[in-house]
């Protein structure tokens, strides 16, 4: 026969005949002594093992929560700084295009400030040019009157043999200037 | 004198494996020391330095040893925060993990070759093994369920208060008024006395289970060795070591989930408190 199923057996009829405790021999001093046994590993695992090894999950499950953590206020921080960005960016286009746009006009209105000016000074210089052409044109003629009588006088002298007094001189250039301008 | 050999052997020829263990300092002052004594204090020996070694030297990246005892008490840790929830795996789990390291541990340890074989004769010329399976040892597996039934009580005072705790055994369950009220409060206080000897019988329950599973292995290898002569013996028990191997694993997690379930139970409160 199998000698386990004999045992069995044998256990079974020494239960039967003795008490339970008896026949597994659950006595005072070894039970006692594998309580205590069995506490103090316990305890110790609890101190030595679970402790420091449960500790440092913790505190490795702390650090990643306060990563994540982190990383979406840096999220957030990185998300509110690109908009803050934008807007400086868009407020920067916005006085850029508005700076543009007036000095384009204040290029404009000076200008035309700047070539009515030319155009009013172009116009007294010449003004003053026709002024001055017309006075010199003026001397000139007066001059060319003057040496035109004097020659007309000298030559009505040569040409008549006799010495002309002023009032002669003056009556001869007269009609000499008129015949010329006439 | 010690004789080396299998307990099986020894079963052969007229002797099987004691159901109960020895003292290998008999007649000493040492004799309170037990066989399987022995072997628990080597696996708790071997469970300490190792976790000494785990964590001598901790590091917020973790490598070696400390890697592999962080994935065993994580996963142990999960596992058992699956029965028991968030708040009381937070409170219990040195002891539910510290049971199953040491149950397995134990269970283990047996398995090695020379425990329960090295055998000598005792005073009343029995032959004892020099080592014995520490759960293979009712005074070790009625310690650990005496341990458990006396923390369970604790737990359950403390998690659900003295009036809830007996509310929850003797109390009627569902919503029952008038006559059927006081019907009710007869007959579960009637169950709250079953339940109250279901609970007196748990850790009887636990503690045989796990023994007699134990025994029971290390009877069928000393049997299997016994079947063939002693150069063969190793052969018919091979296949039988890696069922004892999945044996030691399965009693250490039925003893510990059994132990947790039966504490989610009573801490588990209903619509009906």
């Amino acid at each position: 026969m199998f000698p386990i199923y004999l045992a069995a057996a044998e256990a079974g009829a020494d239960a039967a005949k003795s008490g339970l405790l008896e026949t597994f021999r659950v006595d005072w001093p070894y039970f006692a002594a594998q309580f205590i046994n069995f506490i103090i590993v316990i305890i110790v695992l609890k101190k030595f093992a679970f402790g420091p090894i449960q500790n440092m999950l913790e505190q490795r499950r702390k650090r990643i929560a306060e990563g994540e953590e982190k990383l979406k206020r840096i999220e957030q921080q990185l998300a509110d700084s690109e908009q803050r960005t934008q807007e400086a960016i868009d407020k920067a286009n916005a006085d850029a295009q508005r700076l543009i746009t007036e000095a384009k006009e204040s290029a404009a209105s000076l200008s035309e400030k700047k070539a009515q000016e030319a155009v009013a000074s172009a116009q007294q210089i010449l003004a003053k040019a026709e002024e001055a052409a017309k006075a010199e044109r003026k001397t000139m003629a007066n001059e060319l009157k003057k040496e035109f009588g004097r020659l007309v006088t000298a030559t009505t002298a040569a040409v008549t043999g006799k010495e002309l007094n002023d009032a002669d001189q003056k009556r001869i250039n007269e009609e000499a200037l008129k015949s010329v301008e006439g | 004198m010690f004789a080396l050999g299998t307990g099986a052997a020894s079963a052969a020829g007229g002797h099987q494996l004691p159901l109960y263990p020895h003292s290998p300092f008999e007649g000493t002052m040492l004799s309170w020391v037990t066989n399987s004594m022995i072997m628990v204090w080597m696996a708790a020996g071997l469970i300490i330095l190792f976790c000494r070694a785990a964590t001598k030297k901790m590091a917020m990246v973790p490598s070696g040893f400390q890697n592999f005892a962080e994935w065993l008490i994580e996963g142990l840790y999960t596992f058992f925060g699956n029965i028991l929830g968030e708040h009381l795996v937070k409170r219990t789990f040195w002891f539910f993990g510290g049971t199953f390291l040491l149950i397995l541990t134990v269970n283990y340890l047996a398995l090695i070759p020379g425990v329960g074989t090295i055998t000598y004769n005792d005073s009343e010329g029995h032959v004892q093994g020099l080592l014995r399976g520490g759960n293979a040892d009712l005074n070790m597996t009625a310690a650990m369920s005496l341990t458990f039934a006396l923390l369970w009580f604790y737990w359950a005072v403390t998690e659900n208060g003295i009036k809830n705790f007996l509310a929850h055994i003797f109390a009627p369950k569902g919503d029952f008024k008038g006559p059927m009220l006081m019907g009710m409060i007869v007959i579960f206080f009637l169950v709250g006395i079953l339940e109250v000897i279901s609970i007196m019988i748990r850790p009887v329950a636990l503690s045989f289970r796990l023994f007699g599973n134990i025994y029971g292995g290390e009877q069928t290898l000393g049997g299997l060795m016994a079947l063939v002569p002693k150069y063969l013996a190793f052969l018919p028990a091979l296949p039988f070591y890696f069922m004892e191997l999945l044996v030691g694993l399965i009693q250490a997690l039925v003893f510990t989930l059994l132990s947790a379930v039966f504490l989610k139970l009573i801490c588990t409160h209903g619509e009906d408190h």
